[in-house]
């Protein structure tokens, strides 16, 4: 059985994944949602999965984020099994809706994580502050997460999951449903965040231009059972910007290839 | 907006206003006997005469405290035991139907069994009062703390919080718009019981007042006791409503 954690350790000079997914196979109800995947996931890599709907892309990072057990195979973190979650792994949720707690202001859902990671109350407030002011939030500190726009309550989700200060940052279609402005806006600003702390991502997407805009690699699902079906570098200058990076040539090669697995994938 | 909330309150007070008067009329009138009926001038009267004694002042505390202590008591441990069997969806699904299936059980079945046990007691009291009381707050904490957003005890297990800290900072706030109503609603419950078990037990309470008043053919007494319960009962339940608009503030910043 090739081990994709092996395979990479085996490579001189390349750093050991910070997260290995090994010949893993989900089942879930009966029906295999996940079949023998392999992948490692390098240090301060940012790597991009796409795939039709469906095809389990949510469900690869739900076990990244230990919040599903492989039924096969495992999935290691920094060389250790995964087990349960942990808050060196941050997840950001698509429906921030449903993931920010709705009693608490925008400065008290950032204070969850500060408070469940132990941080004494009196240093609270100005790493609060800090938080909010990093993902554009300054000023709102007082509000509750209904009294804010979609993509303000996803900045907020974002802090919180920067407030853990994780290792490993998932982010599972996290602009999906913001208009295209917003989305332009918080894809560079994630980019800098991730610049700065050299957090590793796993961002899930459906926007291929998305994804290659973002990623260091892409990583193509197939469905029934999900299973890698294409995997590309990223080979675009950093940092990236959303005129320039958009017309290189590169960036329009590899959007054509991605396109052209898609729309096979969906036949 | 505003207006309307204060012509509403108007047309309330008008027809209020318009019962008191018809109350007026029909006494009278004496379309029934005053030895039943007082007017309301009559109870006015005495509930004016029973405060400024010192008589209904103490009946009054009687039954308040009654009332809360029963509603304390049925509140810890409604909150405590829904919270445990909310948490858990095997203990919903198993315990929580046949909890459904004694609620609509009267209390007044089980007071003949809290006095054979406890005789015409204080406890007594406070036994029927909070059981009477539990009910409403325990089912309602079932029930929220079975409609949490699982979405949040993923972000609790992805912050490695405790079991405690996920009941404190999760499970009890996101419950905590349910509880308060089922609260309010065992409020009155909790007055209803309190007077029965005054009554029952000869505690002292308006319960007692009113039975005696009743037993002496004192009508305008009589009333003024039970003009006293209605305004406990509202004065209670408007505090309550108040709490409950202050706690749950971000629910009003949700609409
Ligand atoms: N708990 C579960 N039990 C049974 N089947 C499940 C469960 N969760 C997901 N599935 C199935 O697994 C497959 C993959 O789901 P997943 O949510 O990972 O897809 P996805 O790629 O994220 O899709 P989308 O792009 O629509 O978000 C789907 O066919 C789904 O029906
Ligand atoms: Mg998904």
């Amino acid at each position: 059985m090739a081990s994709a954690a092996k395979r990479l350790e085996a490579v001189p000079g390349m750093p050991a994944p910070q997260i290995a997914f090994d010949g893993v196979t989900l089942v879930l109800g009966g029906k295999t949602i996940i079949e023998n995947l392999s992948l490692g996931v390098r240090p301060g890599e940012f790597l991009c999965i796409v795939g039709a709907s469906g095809c389990g892309k949510t469900t690869a990072l739900r076990l990244a984020a230990g919040l599903y057990q492989p039924t096969n195979g495992k999935v290691n973190f920094d060389g250790q099994p995964m087990g349960e979650p942990r808050r060196e792994i941050a997840i950001v949720f698509q429906d921030y809706g449903k993931a920010l707690l709705p009693w608490r202001t925008a400065a008290g859902n950032v204070s969850l994580a500060l408070e469940a990671g132990g941080m004494p109350s009196a240093e609270r407030p100005a790493r609060i502050e800090e938080l909010l002011r990093t993902v554009g939030l300054p000023g709102h500190a007082g509000k509750y997460p209904s009294e804010m726009s979609g993509g303000m309550q996803q900045r907020l989700q974002i802090a919180r999951c920067l407030a853990q200060e994780p290792k490993t940052l998932l982010m599972d279609e996290p602009f999906g449903a913001l208009d295209a402005m917003t989305r332009q806006g918080l894809q560079d600003e994630v980019l800098s965040l991730v610049a700065a702390s050299g957090a590793t991502v796993i961002f899930v997407t459906h926007d291929l231009d998305e994804a290659i805009y973002l990623g260091d690699r892409v990583i193509g699902l197939l469905p029934h059972p999900g299973r890698i079906g294409i995997e590309l570098s990223v080979n675009l200058p950093r940092p990236r910007d959303q005129l320039s990076t958009r017309e290189h040539p590169e960036f329009l090669r590899l959007r054509r290839q991605l396109f052209d697995f898609i729309k096979a994938t969906e036949q | 907006m505003n207006r309307a909330a204060l012509l509403w309150r108007v047309a309330s007070f008008a027809v209020a206003a318009g019962f008191i008067a018809l109350w007026q009329l029909i006494a009278n009138l004496k379309l029934v006997s005053p030895v039943f009926l007082p007017g309301p001038d009559r109870a006015w009267a005495s509930l004016v005469r029973g405060f400024s004694s010192g008589d209904l002042w103490s009946k009054l505390a009687g039954t308040l405290e009654h009332m809360a202590y029963g509603w304390l008591a049925a509140s810890i441990a409604g909150i405590a035991i829904g919270a445990i069997i909310g948490s858990s969806r095997t203990m919903r699904t198993y315990v929580a139907p046949s909890l459904e299936f004694l609620r609509p059980l009267p209390v007044s079945a089980i007071i003949p069994v809290a006095i054979a046990m406890l005789g015409l007691t204080q406890a007594m009291a406070l036994f029927v009062i909070s059981f009477g009381a539990i009910w409403p707050i325990m089912l309602a904490t079932i029930h929220g703390f079975g409609a949490v957003e699982p979405r949040l005890y993923e972000v609790a297990r992805s912050l490695q919080m405790s079991r405690l800290a996920v009941i404190f900072k999760i499970a009890l706030p996101s419950a905590s718009p349910d509880i308060l109503a089922g609260m309010r609603l065992s409020l009155t419950v909790a007055l209803i019981l309190s007077v029965v078990c005054e009554i029952l037990a000869g505690l002292d309470g308006l319960g007692h007042w009113v039975l005696l008043s009743a037993r002496a053919f004192r009508s305008a007494d009589l009333f003024a006791g039970v003009i006293l319960l209605g305004i406990t009962g509202y004065v209670t339940s408007v505090a309550m409503s108040l709490a409950e608009h202050r706690l749950l503030a971000w629910q009003a910043a949700q609409r």
